[in-house]
């Protein structure tokens, strides 16, 4: 029963932080400068990690399907159903794990830090507010900086797949790319768009909320970037499923009938 | 890191053998996790089988063969690696933190003047307890996840479970489970090594914890999914 509670207090101290930010955007004056750099600095820190993972992913995406495909003789649809599966699915995803290692736990480290050196009441003790002049930008910076990382992520895994379809199955990059337009189509690239926003402002959310809320030393450092470690990501598959599940009503509900 | 690597395989082998320590490190990564890896995972496979269906749909215009497939890829890839990514995030972190702060409160260099040997006492135990741990975590959730595909295409694509199994069936070998298993014990194995490599060698201070911790994430979730790539591509020679 308490960790139930417990939970739920979590949930809503979560939400009522966000409130409060967006609150922040919407009512005081942006610090341009600071959203600036701190994309930047996301975007250059986070981007290695995530082209690397993109590559990869792609490739082993191609591996699989190219087992599958094999057998039923339609290799030719090997470059676009694999492109299709990782732009809508798989690549925003798995982009998302990366950057809520990377990002989310970065974030609630520094901002821990801050917080259990007593930096962020220093700031207030200035007369300025924390969440404007802190966490506003970081929060942006994130959301941000994520589409372009998804974007890079994305590219090079079409690079990997182009490249193991090469290498394992046997198609020339020509043949590859020859469906991608067919399978791929502008709603797809919407969806791994809408679901990329939603990791982004999720993981966003949890990992200023988690640092900011830090107490005890080092060791709560580290008790929170675990937390938001695994919060994200348990976050991120829910989110995951419910974007699923509401585009495909959405959609429904476009189109007039079930496809 | 080879060093460290080195040192624990030398030490699965020489005594002492920490049983107790073992088997509390097999209780956290196994009944700990398992809750939250089963949940996600579950999720993860009915996204997984909604959008192989759409696919089908698109190329074959029918979606006959979907049950077969989805369980394929559970099978295959995402069972295996939705889990170790989890577990590298929720062990991983937690060995990290731990670790990390037991190097800047001094506690190795105490173990050290003891006469214990930190990597026979910390390293050995956990590497053991997350091999055997993500391997059975991988079979748990690969089973969890053939289940919520089950349901989910029984509740929206019309198969019922008797027609989803022959289905399977047709497509799933035994190896596909032993290959696995093979691939939770690799991903396991990592999670530690990379979480004592980064907690040992963890900076004074507050900060030194939450980067070791984030370096821990990241360095273990890509190790993840390139030894996935290597895994993945040896195995297609065996099928």
């Amino acid at each position: 029963m308490t960790t139930v509670i417990s939970l739920l207090d979590q949930m809503g101290g979560t939400l009522m932080f966000l409130q409060k930010i967006l609150r922040t955007i919407f009512f005081k004056k942006l610090k341009t400068h600071e959203i600036f750099e701190q994309i930047w600095k996301v975007t250059v820190d986070s981007f290695p990690t995530t082209a690397m993972a993109g590559f990869f992913v792609g490739a082993i995406m191609t591996v699989q399907f190219g087992l599958q495909l094999k057998e039923f003789g339609a290799l030719g649809y090997l470059g676009a159903l694999a492109t299709s599966g990782t732009f809508r699915e798989i690549g925003p995803l798995l982009i998302a794990f990366m950057l809520s290692g990377k990002v989310g736990a970065f974030t609630s480290a520094e901002l821990g830090t801050m917080k259990v050196t007593e930096q962020i009441d220093a700031v207030r003790c200035l007369g300025a507010d924390p969440l404007q002049e802190i966490i506003v930008p970081r929060f942006i910076g994130i959301i941000v900086a994520s589409f372009f990382l998804l974007a890079a992520g994305l590219a090079m895994s079409v690079f990997g797949g182009i490249l193991m379809g090469e290498l394992f199955a046997g198609v020339n990059y020509e043949e590859y790319l020859r469906h991608v337009p067919l399978i791929v189509s502008p709603i797809s690239i919407l969806t791994g768009l809408v679901k990329c926003g939603t990791f982004a402002l999720v993981l966003a959310t949890i990992c200023t909320y988690q640092g900011y809320t830090t107490f005890g030393g080092a060791k709560g450092v580290g008790r929170s970037v675990v937390t938001t470690a695994v919060t994200t990501m348990i976050c991120i598959v829910v989110m995951d499923w419910m974007t699923s599940f509401i585009g495909d009503i959405l959609l429904t509900i476009i189109r007039g009938y079930r496809p | 890191m080879i060093a460290l690597i080195a040192e624990t395989l030398t030490g699965l082998f020489t005594p002492p053998f920490r049983r107790k320590e073992f088997f509390q490190q097999l209780y956290f990564v196994g009944n700990k996790s398992l809750v939250i890896v089963v949940f996600c995972v579950c999720f993860a496979a009915v996204v997984t089988i909604l959008e192989s269906s759409f696919h089908m749909k698109m190329v074959i215009q029918n979606d006959s063969m979907v049950p077969g497939f989805a369980a394929l890829l559970i099978l295959r890839e995402l069972g295996a690696i939705v889990s170790a990514l989890l577990l590298s995030s929720r062990v991983g972190a937690g060995y990290a933190s731990e670790v990390g702060s037991m190097q800047i409160t001094e506690q190795i260099d105490a173990l050290k003047m003891l006469g214990i040997d930190p990597v026979n006492y910390l390293v050995v135990p956990r590497f053991l307890a997350c091999v055997l741990g993500g391997m059975m975590i991988t079979i748990v959730a690969n089973m969890a996840c053939i289940f919520s595909a089950m349901a989910v295409s029984q509740l929206y694509l019309g198969y019922t479970p008797s027609m989803f199994l022959t289905s399977m069936q047709r497509f799933v070998d035994f190896k596909d489970l032993i290959f696995a298993m093979i691939k939770g014990a690799c991903f396991g194995g990592v999670i530690p090594l990379v979480a004592c490599y980064f907690g040992f060698r963890c900076q004074q201070g507050a900060e030194g914890v939450g980067r070791a911790t984030t370096n821990t994430v990241v360095v273990s979730s890509i190790a993840i999914i390139v030894i996935d790539f290597i895994l993945s591509y040896t195995f297609s020679y065996l099928y």
